[in-house]
């Protein structure tokens, strides 16, 4: 494949074997420059993985080619027509896009939702037809060779079901260009394997595919060619095989990625919390010790009870049985406030509707969980002393934030992440749960929260992590514990520990 | 403190934000606007009438009871959820002060009776609502037809008359230039003014508002506090009843019904004018003012009080749907 460099020269007209082509978009928010000059081409029949961190300019390149964002310079072309600016012209040249959270009207069947859009089908002009319907979102189905049970809510469904429901409704409408914003981010790894299938199975029938996703593995296992974006500009473009993660990283991050994950002192200390026989509605007669200065990773499948088990351990579900144990002393937690009082603290899985307060600002979120040390019970606050404490947390934990009055639904994922952590390290918690603590940030993100993870066990902190990214569970921990149907598998150190032996472990084999 | 983490080459955030422009502002400072025309309107109509230092004070008194009871209903939609109560609240409590009084208890053990009364309505609400999980809808709207039941039980269905000189003060009284309910209404309005937007307590009402899982994994009582909440309502409701009827000089069972829906339209029409479309203090004074200067400048141009009607429930209806659009704008 030959290098695709922006800045090609000046191309009159546009190339009819295209699907999708971008040329030259440039779009600025407010003087910051979004996107600058990016170009992107796609023949039929290819999967081309689009990746960069958070804030590169994929998203607002996205929306670009949706339509939904018109660009301050350069044209969008697909499958021959022009379609710069339009959602309509953009969607009738035969373009889907399948956004990170799923767009389906939960409260009807697939089939229907596979028929919206399209005219009903109908008899005698007036009662519906109901077999009609069915067909037609069968055939959708057929053409993807899947199973999807068209007579469910969609609502009701798994987040993988609905994906495929969606991706379904794309090919009803004979899409010509499908593209993937983050798919995989709230499925299972079975789940991922099947949302592959479907992928490759869509390529070899002329489809051309833009992959979204912060995972390089799944980047590599699908994509055949790769375009890479940093500071709003396309850096690279290049055939996967000619890849490799380091390479991929150093162009997003724009530096080597010298090691991802910290050294670790494995010295731990003193039993900080341990679970006996602790039971809830997945995990069943679980044991688990957490001691001072080690990180202990939690793996395990989507339904494993590997979040269950960190919500019994923080207070946020009660246990059916068991027994927890703070530092020797037997504990009961009530409610996270109890546990946070026992310097128990939990990040939880999403980050959105679990853990951010969307509608206030910065220093809100941040300072949530030790209001009382602004003030007393309904006493009064200084919003001097607020801004001061939420700019401190701010800089210790680098949230690129313009002020911390900013709302925080305006910041990036990770630092929104960043923003949860600091809320919880506020209380100087001596026991960490963190749950998917990086699930849908950037690399450079990343790195910088398994430095932390790493210095807070360092000086003295248990950390409990739960991740479904196996390497990245595996680079970080001290102990990895493999939970299947919510009983631990397995038990071993994270050093040397063999992918293949944790992987089966998740499926409930022990070798 | 922990050594901060260095990074090499952070990589510029790059924050999305909708672009200045014309209509988001009129739609932030509509409703503002709104008032401001409406005043200019009726001062044109009724020149050296309406606009006049004696008919402006009038009106402060008029929304005096309006206001109170709007200012802590603002703090139980600032939670999330609202308190249909309020009203027939207030009836109970003005229909109370005034049978002990009648009675013969003296005036300040009869004022605290009111205060009590409008807690234990709020406790009430708070633990239907907070400990027992009824929506506030369902919680309210019963305890609503039961304080008004109970209204109509103490007094048979009748006015109470007779109340005593120093009662009717609170009502018709002055402080300088100014009428007592005024002065009590805006003293609630810097106490709640002050407890939402300065206060840990504030702050968690408004977080609860956004997000209470959330609020609840961060290690705050969302019972506690959303139940602190109906507290504040249920006093704000019976202060306005106390006052009610000292300037009525007499308690009516019925006296207070109108001021929940009102109550509500006022705290919607504020949200209008919140960037995140938020009840807040400040707005929902602009709120009153506007069905306050509706109700006034109208009733100077003689117009019926059965257009009145019609004409607040279309301006709870642009309250409802503006509040809305400025939602859908701030996305």
């Amino acid at each position: 494949m030959p290098d695709d460099t922006p800045g090609d020269p000046e191309v009159e007209g546009s190339d009819p074997g295209l699907a999708l082509e971008v040329r030259g978009i440039s779009r600025a928010f407010h003087g910051v420059q979004a996107v600058e000059d990016a170009t992107l081409e796609v023949p039929p029949g290819e999967c081309h993985g689009l990746v960069g961190e958070n804030g590169a300019g994929k998203s607002t390149l996205i929306k670009v080619i949706g339509g939904s964002l018109a660009p301050d310079r350069g044209t969008v072309t697909i499958c021959g027509t022009p379609t710069t600016g339009s959602i309509p012209r953009a969607q009738a040249a035969g373009l889907a896009v399948l956004h990170q959270e799923i767009t389906l009207i939960p409260q009807l069947d697939a089939a229907e939702n596979i028929g919206l859009g399209h005219a009903v089908p109908t008899r005698a002009g007036l009662a519906v037809d109901w077999p009609e319907v069915r067909a037609h979102a069968q055939r959708a189905v057929d053409r993807l060779g899947l199973q999807i049970p068209l007579d469910v809510a969609v609502g009701r469904l798994s987040p993988a079901m609905q994906t495929m429901v969606a991706i379904a409704r794309a090919v009803a409408f004979e899409a010509r260009v499908l593209i993937l914003d983050e798919p995989t981010a709230s499925l299972t790894d079975q789940e991922t394997v099947k949302l592959f299938d479907v992928v490759r199975r869509l390529r070899e029938q002329g489809v051309a595919i833009v992959y979204v996703s912060h995972r390089l593995e799944e980047i590599f296992e699908l994509c055949d060619r790769v375009t890479v974006m940093r500071d709003g500009r396309v850096v690279a473009t290049d055939a996967a095989e000619a890849l490799d993660v380091d390479r991929l990283i150093r162009a997003m991050v724009g530096r080597s990625p010298e090691r991802m994950f910290p050294e670790s002192q494995r010295q731990p200390g003193e039993t900080l919390l341990s679970a006996h026989g602790l039971t809830g509605e997945r995990v069943e007669g679980l044991d688990l010790t957490v001691r001072r200065g080690e990180v202990v990773g939690i793996a395990g499948l989507g339904g494993s009870g590997r979040s269950e088990l960190l919500r019994l351990l923080a207070g946020a579900q009660r246990p059916r049985d068991g027994q927890l144990r703070r530092a020797g002393r037997e504990v009961s937690f009530r409610s996270p406030r109890a546990a946070l009082k026992e310097g128990v603290a939990l990040v939880p899985e999403e980050r959105r509707s679990q853990a951010l307060v969307l509608t206030r600002s910065v220093a809100h979120n941040l300072l949530l969980s030790d209001l009382s040390r602004l003030g007393g019970w309904g006493g009064l606050v200084s919003k001097r002393r607020e801004a001061e404490r939420a700019r401190g947390i701010a800089s210790d934990l680098q949230i690129k934030v313009a002020a911390t009055r900013q709302n925080v639904q305006e910041l990036s994922g990770g630092n929104q992440q960043k923003v949860v952590l600091g809320r919880v390290l506020s209380r100087e918690p001596e026991v960490l749960l963190l749950d998917e603590p990086t699930r849908g940030i950037d690399v450079g993100t990343k790195v910088e929260i398994y430095r932390l993870i790493r210095e807070l066990a360092d000086a003295g902190r248990g950390v409990v992590v739960v991740s479904s990214e196996l390497p990245e569970l595996l680079g970080l921990v001290d102990r990895v514990v493999v939970l299947h149907e919510g009983r631990v598998t397995a038990q071993m150190d994270a050093d040397g520990a063999d992918p293949e032996v944790v992987l089966s472990a998740c499926y409930g084999r022990t070798r | 403190m922990r050594e901060p983490v260095v990074v090499d080459e952070p990589a510029p955030a790059v924050v999305e934000r909708p672009r200045r422009r014309v209509g988001p502002f009129l739609l932030g400072y509509g409703t503002l606007l709104g008032l401001v025309g409406l005043m200019l309107a009726f001062g044109a109509l009724r020149p050296g009438i309406f606009l006049s230092a004696s008919n402006l004070r009038n009106v402060l008194e008029q929304i005096a009871i309006l206001g109170i009871i709007s200012f802590t209903q603002t703090i139980v939609m600032v939670v999330g959820d609202f308190d249909l109560s309020v009203g027939s609240l207030a009836s109970l409590s003005g229909v109370l002060v005034a049978t002990l009084l009648i009675g013969g208890t003296s005036l300040p053990v009869a004022l605290l009776a009111a205060v009590a009364i409008g807690l234990l309505a709020g406790a009430i609400n708070g633990v239907l609502v907070a400990y027992m999980r009824l929506s506030a809808f369902v919680a309210t709207l019963a305890m609503m037809t039961s304080f008004a039941g109970l209204a109509l039980f103490v007094t048979n269905g009748s006015t109470l008359f007779g109340l005593p000189e120093g009662f009717l003060w609170l009502g018709q009284g002055r402080i300088g230039p100014l009428p007592l309910p005024v002065v009590v209404l805006a003293t609630v309005g810097i106490v709640t003014w002050a407890a939402l937007g300065h206060t840990t307590l504030g702050r968690r009402w408004y977080a609860i508002g956004g997000n209470p899982e959330a609020v609840r994994l961060a290690g705050i009582n969302v019972d506690l506090v959303r139940f602190s909440a109906f507290l504040a309502s249920g006093v704000g409701a019976s202060i306005a009843g106390v006052i009610l009827a000292s300037r009525l000089a007499s308690a009516h069972p019925t006296a207070g019904t109108p001021f929940m829906l009102m109550s509500i339209a006022a705290v919607f029409l504020g949200m209008t004018l919140s960037k995140e479309a938020q009840p807040n203090i400040p707005g929902t004074a602009v709120g009153v003012l506007i069905l306050g200067v509706l109700s006034n400048g109208l009733n100077i141009m003689q117009v019926s009080s059965y257009v009145q009607q019609i004409l607040t429930g279309l301006i709870i209806v642009l309250a409802v749907s503006l509040s809305g659009l400025a939602q859908r704008v701030a996305r």
